[in-house]
């Protein structure tokens, strides 16, 4: 019934635009509506509640209690229904192919095959426009109509500069009739999606590429209005994805960013306000993670509900694969959008991200039974949806002169068991569970007109009214009714006929009316005869025994900072003085190792340090006797806390991408790291081009957000890489082709780096000496980020750490920046720097190594233990560092080995990890050494640092302690009380049994993010190496 | 073309470089002539005291005594002062690659991973490499003696264990066989969308992969049955190498280390009635009951480790070893690595672990007496007592401690190690470039 209806509409409808000849017989169906009767909720805010509506031309003619019936409208009774403005999907690809993911070649993919005037990176497709490409998708438009959906934006979701979305409305009819908005937004992601293209391979690199395409489209439009102004000069290129992104720096047009994790819509949050962009961001639902950087920005967000599975934890032996992390998240992510509201966060839903659709409705529910307004819902469902989609003026609330689109349901939505019953776009009616009026249930006596054989049957039909069942009986037993079907008043059933002595089966069919039925039995041989039947009792409704549902209960705990073991709830508190007291304190500074000595803190500055000093009163003091006190160890080369790839290593110059855009502040190595004594951290870019990326000094303040940890006293820094893996020796034989190859090539495209970087500052620099007239008149040079950070070193404001191994290379590198007037800042790993440690005293330049790292491959075959004292007595100032995870936390033992190897004493090998590092990251004058007016960076150990037997009990950071292992103590017993208290509430909801898994609920481990430098991995899933 | 002339005169480069350079040049220290009394020393038996300012004597390679004389040695005994120092017995490295592969990243130089993965019948020592220039310095920290082994694969092969200054794998061998190694098929399921297969699929895979392992070994004792009835039929090398781990003269090292692949591995050897060593066992102390129940050793993985999942103590891989001592079971400890080389820092994982629960005489043990028994070469190595292998170097002081474990003499059977490694030539050599 429901689909000869709608199958109708199709017939009547569809094809019809003003230019589209008419084909047969033309169709006038009259679509003037007046319900009465019902409910009508004219949006979420409206006090008013109103009885009916008059839709007239596809809109809204009027709203209002008991309205004049016009004339020449269809009457339509909707009593006890209510009725709510349609709800529009804000993010969708409807109508639009999906991605291709065609087979890369192997090897570098450098380049695509050019057509049009299109952007040279095939994730850059500004210029796409929905309305050009949609093709309508009946199967999704009845699946989004069934949850109340009338309109969509739909975008192609394809790659980072998405193109332009449309807002479409969810009526069967031919693309140019459904256009309610063209070019509602740019849609943007960090995701390259279907390009085969090697850039961007990270997180960071897709960061680097929306930051340049924002600026050539800023340098785009001033180009062509100089051009325009002045045509003797060379025409600037022509590209449609820079024209169609003019609007959008021009905040004319929205921006839809689908970042995804809070982190990801903090990152897009950075980019929107370089560029002063009007953004939306999608979510991927655990902004409640970090409420409060949501709330500060200020900006809308697209929500989705797809909510964890439940954990995967009723067999024993996966114990140990779901973390924390995941339990608390399933637990809390259904109070994300109650958490959103309460904090005033604008925000509306998306069905995105469900595997199926059909959960939306429910999946609301359970956000409204956790919190969640339901007013604040259905804003999310209407009017919000339809301000972010700019279609205000005709959608989201049902007034007059809007659209006719409405959402009819037999309850309140929000009810568990409320059914839509149609919904209505732009006056037509789709019909969606049309319910059943007819009542068939009752006991029934039921007699078949065999001739001599009447056969009696008693038959009692119960249940719910859309869907009976039946019980049937004849004198002697029960019998089976095999089928049972209602459709309005035409009933089906069919009964073995074995008890009625036929053998086979008896088919029934018939009709209701009333308390009488009649129809036709078909026997099993064959034989048509007739029955009829009279309802003897009308049914009762019992007494439904309530099912047992789970009961629904708050998120057991809190959110922490991060929302995993051994997050903080707070940061720690910043005390007015600490005293640490009768420790043996090596300064790193002038004052060597003191013993018996105290240190004093003073709002996170060290005030003092020296033997018997006056401790203020109110001091939190520190008994170190026995103990001993360090700064706080420094790693010059680091790679935890970094999201999404280490690497853009997919160009020989990659000096635009920068580690700070990708910091991950949730990396439990950081809280690791802690435990090792260390408070400072240079994450670096790996080392798979021979111009990295721009690197980010860190404190390893846990528990704060990325901004948090930034460093911001350390001046810029870059990574820099040579030999084996810049000229991709080990990267397999497809690797051969991109230039460097050789050691000689990487000084070549090093050389010539610098030299356009020269260039373009000198381009600059005559462009900025012209007069704003003059400005105007001429093409500016285009601003290119690659080539900022090259200048800047050039101009010594960057400073440059590079992973380097043989002789012949740090030579190299030394006497180019020379010939370019500045100075290498540190090598790092530097292992045959021992040989050439004379030279690099000379240039002025500082070496961090390993300890005894050697022979994993052959440029490091010469690579010996005694690298770091031969630099040292030589004059260069010298660190141990890590590139690894795990040993950042042993640093204090790695610099021990310069005791063991070449004999370095205590004194100078403590520096190796304190003040040498700060020194090499240009932060000795604030931290690295106890020395008085320096930030209080340090760590108490229970045994000399150097020695094997040592580790850290607190380490502490500007004043405050981030560490302390007595606290550890107690935050296991904490992991370990709050995950069985989880698991056990996991065990109890219906689906833990893993049946239906997806995201977290599935067993295994969770990945973790551990980078060393040489880790070349494509975030998008694909390994290049 | 070009860039392929160029490829080929890399590899060809590299591979000449390599050869030349990977054969290191020093001399294997020549059989004991005369008796060598080593005095005033701290001495670490490990099997008992330490003796403060006492003598350890030794002939032929075998240790004559320890005690406190100064005098009244043998004629022609060659008495050595070493002033306070240590003396312990040498390390031994539980698990390595050493010599089978030179550098990690050049393919040529690789010997541990035959192809397929069912691999019984190889042989690490086949490989051996006498002449390799890491192994010195490895000696140079006090490791004299180490199971080689190959790896990768489900089955990796055969290992033997070697002592470190042989001219060649045959004179250098202690135990021919040591060990059969497994790699206990992975059994974690990962749901990270960058795995290839969804979880079902995973879980389909591990049962395979487990089935076919299991099959393999009944096919092999079926074959062992029909060889026994009938030595005449067709021989098949790889169900030869499974015949003495079958009777139980050669056990199963199998590397297992999450929770579920250790007790499958465990059950496996129970079924077939195989002895079993435990390599890796990072899940070992959850399962302390089982092993010891069992009279399984755990040849532990790594000190210097991060734990594996998020929510585990920063410090677990730092003191299982304590965990493991205090439940019963013994064990020794090892690093299993791409990094061969690191395994010279084997005295620094011990004295990790004495840093984390583990007395420091039971870490001493842990590299020394420990893996000696577990291995089966207790009889003349692993601690220093009348009788056994004069195999033991002198450390400067705690050889545990990077600070202070620097080696200044070591023997092998009584045989004096040339402690000269190409780190140290290379120090000297531009130690002297910058004295000019």
């Amino acid at each position: 019934m429901i689909k000869l209806l709608s199958l109708f509409f199709i017939l009547t409808v569809f094809g019809f635009s003003q230019t589209t000849p008419q084909e047969g017989l033309s169709t006038n169906p009259v679509n003037i509506i007046y319900y009465q009767n019902a409910r009508v909720i004219p949006s979420a805010a409206s006090k008013q509640i109103f009885n009916s509506l008059i839709i007239r031309d596809k809109r809204i003619e009027s709203i209002g209690n008991n309205l004049t019936v016009p004339k020449d409208a269809r009457v339509i009774d909707l009593s006890g229904s209510t009725v709510y403005p349609g709800f529009i999907e804000p993010y969708i690809r409807f109508g639009l192919d999906e991605p291709k993911h065609e087979k890369r070649d192997p090897g570098p993919n450098p380049t695509i095959d050019r057509f049009g005037e299109i952007y040279w990176n095939a994730a850059v497709n500004a210029q796409r426009a929905a309305q050009d490409e949609f093709k309508y998708d009946k199967k999704l438009a009845d699946e989004l109509r069934a949850l109340g959906f009338t309109t969509v934006q739909s975008s192609g979701l394809d790659g980072i500069f998405q193109g332009n979305a449309a807002v479409i409305s969810l009526r069967d009819d031919v693309p140019n009739t459904l256009i309610v908005r063209e070019n509602s937004a740019q849609f943007l992601s960090f995701s390259k999606g279907s390009s085969v293209q090697d850039y961007p391979s990270s997180l960071m690199g897709s960061i680097a590429l929306i930051r340049q395409v924002f600026y050539d489209a800023q340098w785009y439009g001033k180009a062509w209005q100089a051009f325009n102004k002045n045509i003797n000069q060379i025409r600037p290129e022509k590209n449609s994805a820079l024209e169609a992104l003019q609007p959008v720096i021009g905040k004319k047009q929205k921006v839809v960013f689908s970042a995804g994790s809070y982190l990801d819509v903090a990152r897009a949050y950075e980019i929107a306000s370089e560029f002063g962009l009007n953004a939306i961001y999608k979510s991927n639902g655990d902004s409640y993670k970090r409420l409060s950087d949501i709330k500060g920005m200020n900006a809308p967000l697209i929500v989705p509900v797809d909510f964890p599975d439940v954990p995967f934890v009723t067999m024993a032996d996966f114990d140990a694969d779901v973390n924390l992390e995941d339990l608390k998240d399933w637990d809390s992510a259904p109070e994300n959008p109650a958490r959103l509201n309460a904090a005033g966060i604008t925000f509306a839903f998306t069905t995105d991200g469900l595997d199926k659709k059909e959960n939306f409705l429910k999946n609301i529910r359970l956000a409204v039974k956790r919190g969640l307004d339901k007013d604040a819902a259905l804003r999310a469902l209407t009017e919000i949806p339809a301000e972010l989609t700019g279609i205000s003026d005709v959608c989201g609330t049902i007034a007059k002169g809007k659209l006719a689109n409405l959402v009819i349901a037999d309850k309140d939505i929000f009810d568990d068991d409320a059914e839509i019953r149609s919904v209505v776009v732009e006056g037509e009616i789709f019909e969606i569970n049309k319910p059943q009026q007819t009542d068939v249930r009752g006991d029934w006596e039921l007699s078949v007109l065999i001739p001599g054989n009447k056969l009696p049957l008693k038959m009692s039909v119960e249940g719910t009214k859309s869907k009976p069942s039946a019980k049937i009986k004849n004198n002697i037993a029960g019998i089976e009714a095999i089928t049972f079907q209602i459709s309005e008043n035409k009933i089906n059933f069919s009964l073995k006929g074995d008890s009625l002595n036929y053998a086979g089966i008896l088919r029934f069919s018939g009709r209701i009316a009333d308390d009488a039925a009649s129809g036709h039995v078909i026997l099993p041989d064959g034989q048509l005869i007739a029955w009829d039947a009279l309802r003897k009792n009308t049914y009762t409704e019992k007494e439904e025994k309530e099912k047992e549902k789970p009961e629904i209960t708050p998120a057991l705990f809190t959110t922490v900072y991060p929302d995993k073991a051994y997050g903080r709830a707070s940061l720690p508190g910043l005390p007015e003085y600490v005293a640490v007291t009768n420790a043996t304190i090596w300064t790193a500074g002038n004052a060597g190792i003191l013993e018996n000595a105290d240190i004093l803190i003073h709002k996170g500055k060290i005030e003092k340090v020296g033997k018997n000093l006056s401790i203020p009163e109110s001091s939190i003091k520190i008994d170190g006797t026995g103990l001993h006190v360090t700064p706080g160890i420094i790693d010059e080369h680091s790679h935890i806390a970094i999201s999404r790839g280490v690497n853009e290593g997919t160009q020989a110059i990659t000096a635009e991408v920068r580690i700070g855009d990708v910091l991950n502040p949730e990396n439990i190595n950081i809280y690791r790291q802690l435990s090792g004594g260390v408070t400072m951290s240079q994450l670096l870019h790996g080392s798979a081009n021979p111009i990295g990326g721009q690197a980010q000094v860190i404190k390893l303040r846990w528990g704060q957000n990325a901004e948090g940890l930034k460093y911001k006293n350390a001046p810029p820094s870059i990574k820099f890489a040579l030999g084996e893996n810049v000229k991709q020796s080990n990267w397999g034989d497809n690797y051969d082709k991109r230039y460097p190859q050789t050691r000689m090539g990487v000084r070549e495209i090093m050389w010539d780096g610098f030299q356009r970087a020269k260039e373009y500052g000198i381009e600059w620099q005559k462009y900025n000496d012209l007069s704003s007239s003059e400005k105007a008149r001429k093409i500016p040079p285009r601003r290119d980020l690659e080539l900022d950070a090259l200048l800047e070193i050039i101009n010594s404001e960057r400073f440059i750490h590079c992973h380097s191994y043989v002789q012949s290379e740090i030579l190299m590198l030394m006497r180019l920046a020379e010939e370019f007037g500045f100075k290498v800042g540190t090598f790092t790993h530097i292992l045959e720097g021992y040989k050439v440690a004379k030279e690099m005293a000379e240039h002025g330049a500082m070496a961090s190594t390993f300890a005894d790292w050697w022979d994993y491959k052959f440029e490091v075959y010469e690579a010996i233990p005694y690298n770091t004292v031969l630099m040292a007595e030589q004059g260069v100032v010298t660190s141990v560092n890590s590139d690894d995870a795990e040993m950042a936390r042993r640093l204090n033992h790695e610099a021990a080995k310069a005791i063991k190897y070449g004999g370095m004493s205590k004194e100078e090998a403590i520096k190796l990890v304190t003040i040498n590092p700060a020194k090499q990251l240009k932060v000795d004058q604030y931290t690295g050494s106890l020395e008085a007016g320096k930030e209080a960076d340090f760590v108490i150990w229970n045994e000399d640092p150097l020695s094997v037997y040592a580790s850290p009990l607190q380490t502490w950071i500007e004043g405050r302690k981030y560490f302390d292992r007595e606290e550890d103590k107690e935050l296991r017993k904490q992991i370990a009380a709050q995950r069985a208290a989880l698991i056990q509430k996991a065990l109890n909801e219906p689906n833990s049994n893993g049946k239906k898994k997806k995201g977290s609920g599935k067993p295994g481990p969770k990945e973790m993010d551990d980078y060393h430098c040489d880790d070349v991995f494509d975030f998008m899933g694909r390994e290049i190496n | 073309m070009k860039t392929l002339n160029t490829l080929m005169i890399l590899i060809v480069l590299c591979f000449s470089c390599i050869r030349l350079a990977s054969a290191n040049d020093l001399i294997p220290g020549k059989t004991q002539q005369n008796p060598i009394a080593l005095i005033n020393a701290n001495i670490y038996t490990v099997s008992g005291q330490v003796i403060k300012n006492g003598t350890l004597l030794f002939d032929k390679g075998v240790i004559s005594s320890i005690n406190n004389a100064k005098t009244g040695f043998p004629e022609n005994t060659e008495i050595i002062d070493v002033k306070g120092h240590n003396v312990y017995p040498g390390l031994i490295a539980p698990y390595s690659q050493i010599g089978l592969v030179e550098i990690g990243a050049v393919r040529a130089t690789v010997d541990y991973n035959e192809a397929g993965s069912y691999n019984p019948n190889a042989k690490a020592a086949v490989a051996y490499n006498p002449d390799s220039e890491v192994t010195p310095t490895i000696r140079s920290n006090g490791i004299t003696t180490a199971l080689v082994a190959p790896k990768g694969g489900i089955i990796s092969g055969q290992s033997s264990i070697l002592q470190l200054d042989g001219w060649n794998s045959e004179d250098a061998t202690i135990k021919d066989i040591a060990g059969l190694h497994i790699n206990w098929p992975r059994m974690t399921v990962s749901n990270s969308p960058r795995a290839k297969d969804s979880p079902e699929k995973q879980l389909e895979k591990i049962a395979e992969n487990l089935n076919k392992l299991e099959d393999f070994f009944l096919d092999a004792k079926t074959y062992a049955n029909a060889q026994k009835a009938d030595p005449g039929l067709k021989r098949d090398i790889r169900f030869d190498a499974i015949i003495p781990v079958l009777s139980g003269d050669v056990p199963l090292i199998i590397q297992a280390d999450e929770y579920k692949e250790i007790e499958a591995a465990v059950n496996f050897c129970n079924t077939l009635d195989m002895k079993m060593i435990l390599l890796g066992g990072r899940d070992a102390w959850k399962l302390t009951d089982l092993l010891v129940e069992n009279n399984i050793s755990v040849i532990l993985y790594q000190t210097h480790a991060l734990p594996f999942r998020e929510d585990e103590d920063y410090d677990l891989p730092f003191k299982t070893p304590a965990l493991l001592k205090e439940a019963g079971v013994k064990f020794c400890i090892t690093k299993i690595s791409s990094d061969m080389w690191d395994i010279r820092n084997l005295p620094f994982f011990a004295g990790t672990a004495a840093a984390h629960g583990l007395s420091k005489e039971d870490a001493l043990k842990s590299i020394t007496l420990w893996p000696a028994e577990i291995l089966g070469i207790d009889k003349n190595y692993g601690s220093l007592d009348k009788g056994k292998s004069a195999t033991l170097v002198v450390s400067k002081g705690d050889i545990l401690d990077m600070q202070s474990s620097i080696i200044e003499m070591m023997f092998i059977d009584g045989r004096k190690v040339d402690l000269d490694d190409k780190h140290k030539r290379l120090y000297k050599k531009y130690e002297a470039r910058y004295e000019n």
